[in-house]
């Protein structure tokens, strides 16, 4: 809770500090509050917070996870993209105060515990997501994503809100423990309980982005300029898939009957259409965007079972997932890649091998490759799921084959000699080898396992 | 837990070094870690297990993260530490050998298949299995063939299917079980409708590695593409890696299996030793030869593998070993003629044993090794399997025996056409020392296990009649 009040606090702070157009200074204020609302729900035993008595937020320890992962995540992409947002003086300040507003709204998302704040934090987490995928104003592929994602977004937001409001008029309650009891003893009208659920699914799938309701992925991603797009990848699909985790998994555990049949098609759909789709893409983000669908199919494993662990699981997933994307976004920035092509990585090992051994190490780990963290997240994910879903499980496993074979070719094609174009290295930032750095550190999955 | 850890940091020291240094730090680094593994050997007493390196707790899901090693263990721990010196020995005097990223992979991969060969928990193996898939195909893709990417992807996605195949099985098996800790899973019983299913999983992974018959069509192309080295460690131990599976993991953990799965891969196994043998006469390239016998004498190897007779598995492991040290030579051989001469085609060679004749002779002794005469390690291993085939059942044996006349067709036709009849070389470098040492030390070993084999037989007794328990 105190941390969600400094990153605000925070953000407004850059807000005023932007006028004096110190692009440093602004950074500095919101690295530090970053790491300070880090430490703040780092240091959750001994520590009792000022605003304990709010009960609509609730952080116990899976949630505290989850938020400092978030926030982690927010302070590599604004460390590594800084280089970018710096180029606009006049706005650099705006940009990185509206990625700590959306932060505000993820970490909403993780600790809610009625439906109002659950919203309340979806809203916050998009509107500055809207507004961020169109900052590229002179580009017509950026204010088709902006337009394209407002768009969608706000329609799957209104099927939600429908959703929500006949889960009131079947339960009677926003309240997520009251709801869970209603459905336990039974008393709920059944037809508008059971649509409202598939209402929820289906604004939950738009927005982590899973087959069927994936469309805008793609064209978004695109769009988006590529720390936003990193972004949406990493923070804003956790907070939304914690989300629908802690809904199904939790609170609508005892219809899981009931839904289970749905999410299944959506995962089998999101793991074979996403990577296959990939395949034939030649644009570095579009294929970003396609594999990050197939990998939403992986982390949604983690709703089939109401096993405690499975949160576990989730979170070594993320971390692996969100690690690999934002290293990959922050190479493809590196080496300046606006053309948004595949083929600009070719021969990157032999430039800066250190790029070289990132890239390997974030591909290799979202092919699931052992000992990276990808594997630990895909192998807890799936040794969940397979007491009861074995033929999802080796559904996905086949999929991941396909997964492999797309990223060995990048792979392959980062270490691929290119005799034509002389060596010439990449100038790195410091701060772009720190993120690249505690990426690697998140990529070699061991100690996750150890502190789970 | 040094075994492990020596590789390990001599792979990485290896990136840092300069250049000039690298194949002499290769060296010493294989000899050290030789050393470390005959130190083990020392007062090993041949019943027990060896743990390295136990955290003492359980990881999430069951995973447990303990090492050790039996007999059967050691026997490969020293078998892969010998290769990787004599790999490194062979290459002495070629340009791979002053790359230190060269050097550096091979310790990547010495490390992963040690890790393979003392992994006591099943997630554990799987990780060391998977990790030394990347070393090798750094080395091919680096050193290997120029434009040889569609075969390395192939190598690699076959090999990949394969492993999660092997990890599906591992879950599954897991499921059934508290942990993943290899005493662990031995107790665990399986329902009947499973342990056939977990059982093909690890077979998939383990055919494909060996490779089996239908699963066999990326080995050729792989190892005509591959640089010397990495020919060697893929015949030599990457495909140990899947007997060594088999038996150690495979067929003691799904024992209830192998009723279902034993018809099929013996008689996959016999058709690999007629079709590799058929197809090696009649190639031309001689690294091709020698990879289609490969798949004709490890057909031979898996088949005896599935009888489960204590016999069969003590002829197995002979001959696993006689394979891997007859392969580094063979393929060493090869390598010659392709560097000295630029050429692999045999029908372009000829009478080079007059030039040079001491690679003549040694290429000679290793040739006869691999035809299995007496006095050679092949000798007792494929008597032993093809006995024991001929006691399962009189066809599957007499298919089985035809390895001793087809391997002698077409081993002495790839010498024959070589080295002997009219010279169509003017010049043939000979033997340099580093070439001759590998011969002699591979003669030797042969020699050694071909007239002292009943040691290693008891030495190994133990641990295999131990991994036969759970089959009443």
């Amino acid at each position: 809770m105190d941390a969600l009040i400094v990153i605000f606090i925070t953000g407004l702070i850059s807000l005023f500090v932007g006028m004096l157009k110190k692009p440093y200074l602004t950074l500095g204020i919101i690295a530090s509050g970053l790491v300070l609302s880090f430490c703040l729900q780092m240091n959750y035993g001994n520590y009792t917070s000022i605003f304990s008595k709010y009960d609509n937020l609730y952080f116990n320890i899976t949630q505290l996870y989850f938020s400092e992962m978030a926030i982690g995540f927010t302070l590599l992409l604004v460390l590594g993209g800084f280089q970018y947002f710096k180029q606009d003086i006049e706005h650099t300040s705006d940009y990185l105060s509206l990625l700590l507003f959306s932060l505000c709204g993820a970490i909403c998302l993780i600790g809610f515990t009625d439906l109002f704040m659950f919203f309340l934090g979806l809203e916050i987490l998009s509107i500055p997501i809207y507004v961020m995928v169109g900052i590229k104003k002179q580009d017509v592929l950026s204010a088709e994503a902006s337009l394209k994602y407002f768009f969608t977004g706000s329609f799957a937001t209104a099927i939600l809100l429908f959703g929500i409001a006949l889960l009131y008029g079947a339960t009677a309650s926003f309240n997520l423990a009251t709801i869970q009891e209603v459905i336990q003893s039974g008393s709920y009208s059944e037809p508008m309980l059971l649509i409202a659920l598939l209402f929820i699914m289906a604004a939950f799938l738009f927005k982590v982005g899973a087959v069927p309701f994936h469309f805008w992925g793609p064209d978004v991603y695109q769009g988006a300029p590529d720390i936003v797009m990193a972004f949406m990848a990493t923070v804003v699909k956790l907070a939304a898939v914690f989300a629908f985790l802690k809904l199904y998994a939790g609170t609508f555990q005892f219809l899981s009957e009931f839904w289970t049949g749905a999410l299944n098609i959506a995962i089998i759909l999101s793991l074979f259409l996403g990577y296959l789709s990939a395949l034939r893409q030649t644009s570095f983000k579009r294929m970003l965007a396609y594999s990050s669908i197939s990998n939403t199919g992986f982390a949604l494993f983690a709703l089939l079972t109401t096993s405690p662990s499975s949160a576990g699981s989730l979170w070594v997933f993320l971390i692996a997932y969100g690690c690999a994307t934002i290293a990959l976004v922050t190479i493809s920035m590196i080496i300046h890649n606006v053309d948004d092509k595949i083929a600009a990585f070719k021969g990157i090992g032999y430039k800066n091998p250190f790029i070289g051994f990132v890239m390997i190490m974030s591909l290799l780990s979202l092919s699931g490759i052992p000992p990276l963290s990808g594997f630990f997240g895909k192998f807890l994910l799936l040794s969940n799921a397979i007491n009861d879903h074995l033929y999802l499980v080796i559904l996905a496993l086949v999929s991941s084959a396909i997964g492999a074979f797309l990223y060995l070719r990048m792979i392959v094609l980062s270490l691929a000699k290119d005799p034509g174009n002389e060596v010439e290295k990449y100038p790195i930032s410091i701060l772009q080898y720190i993120v690249l750095g505690v990426c690697t550190v998140g990529l070699l999955g061991g100690w996750l396992i150890i502190i789970l | 837990m040094e075994l492990l850890i020596l590789p390990f940091v001599f792979g990485i020291l290896s990136f840092i070094i300069p250049s000039s240094w690298s194949r002499t730090f290769g060296l010493i680094g294989a000899a050290s870690s030789l050393m470390v593994a005959l130190f083990h050997l020392s007062g090993f007493e041949p019943q027990t297990v060896r743990t390295i390196f136990d955290p003492n707790r359980t990881f999430p899901l069951g995973l447990s993260f303990k090492m050790g090693f039996d007999a059967l263990g050691l026997v490969m721990i020293l078998l892969t530490n010998g290769i990787v010196l004599l790999v490194l020995l062979s290459n002495w005097n070629r340009e791979i050998a002053k790359n230190k990223l060269f050097t550096a992979l091979v310790f990547l991969m010495q490390f992963g298949l040690l890790g393979v060969f003392t992994a006591q928990d099943g997630i554990l193996f799987y990780i060391f299995w998977e990790f030394t898939l990347l070393p090798i195909f750094l080395i091919l893709y680096w050193f290997g063939a120029k434009d040889n990417n569609p075969t390395l992807f192939k190598f690699f996605i076959y090999t990949l299917v394969g492993s999660l195949a092997m990890l599906a099985a591992f879950i599954t098996l897991g499921s059934f079980s508290s942990s993943y800790s290899y005493e662990d899973l031995r107790q665990v019983s399986l329902p009947a409708g499973y342990a056939c299913w977990i059982m093909s999983g690890f077979l998939l992974a383990f055919a494909i590695k060996i490779p089996l018959f239908p699963f066999h069509t990326w080995q050729p192309a792989t190892y005509s593409s591959a640089p010397m080295a990495g020919t060697m460690l893929l015949s030599a131990l990457m495909l140990k890696m899947a007997l060594f599976g088999m038996i150690k993991w495979m067929l003691p953990l799904t024992a209830e299996g192998l009723e279902c799965m034993r018809w099929p891969v013996i008689i996959l196994g016999s058709i690999g030793i007629v079709y590799g043998a058929l197809i090696a006469i009649k190639q031309n390239d001689i690294k091709k030869i020698f990879a289609y016998a490969s798949i004709s004498h490890l057909g031979l190897i898996a088949a005896g593998i599935m009888l489960y007779t204590t016999s069969a598995m003590q002829g197995a492991m002979i001959q696993i070993i006689n394979h891997s040290l007859i392969s580094v030579g063979l393929f060493l051989a090869a390598d010659i003629l392709e560097n000295r001469t630029g050429t692999r085609k045999i029908n372009e060679l000829g009478g080079i044993a007059k030039l040079a004749p001491h690679y003549g002779f040694w290429f000679a002794v290793i040739v006869f090794a691999g035809l299995s005469v007496p006095f050679t390690a092949g000798f007792i291993g494929e008597f032993i399997l093809i006995k024991e085939m001929f006691s399962f059942h009189m066809i599957i044996g007499i298919v089985a025996a035809t390895t001793l006349v087809l391997g002698a067709v077409y081993m002495l036709r790839a010498y024959q056409v070589s080295m002997f009849g009219a010279p169509k070389l003017t010049e043939f470098q000979d033997l340099k020392w580093n070439e001759t040492f590998v011969f002699v030390a591979l003669t030797i070993l042969i020699l050694v296990i071909g007239l002292s084999s009943n040691c290693i037989i008891d030495f190994l007794e133990p641990s295999l009649s131990n991994y036969q328990v759970t089959l009443k």
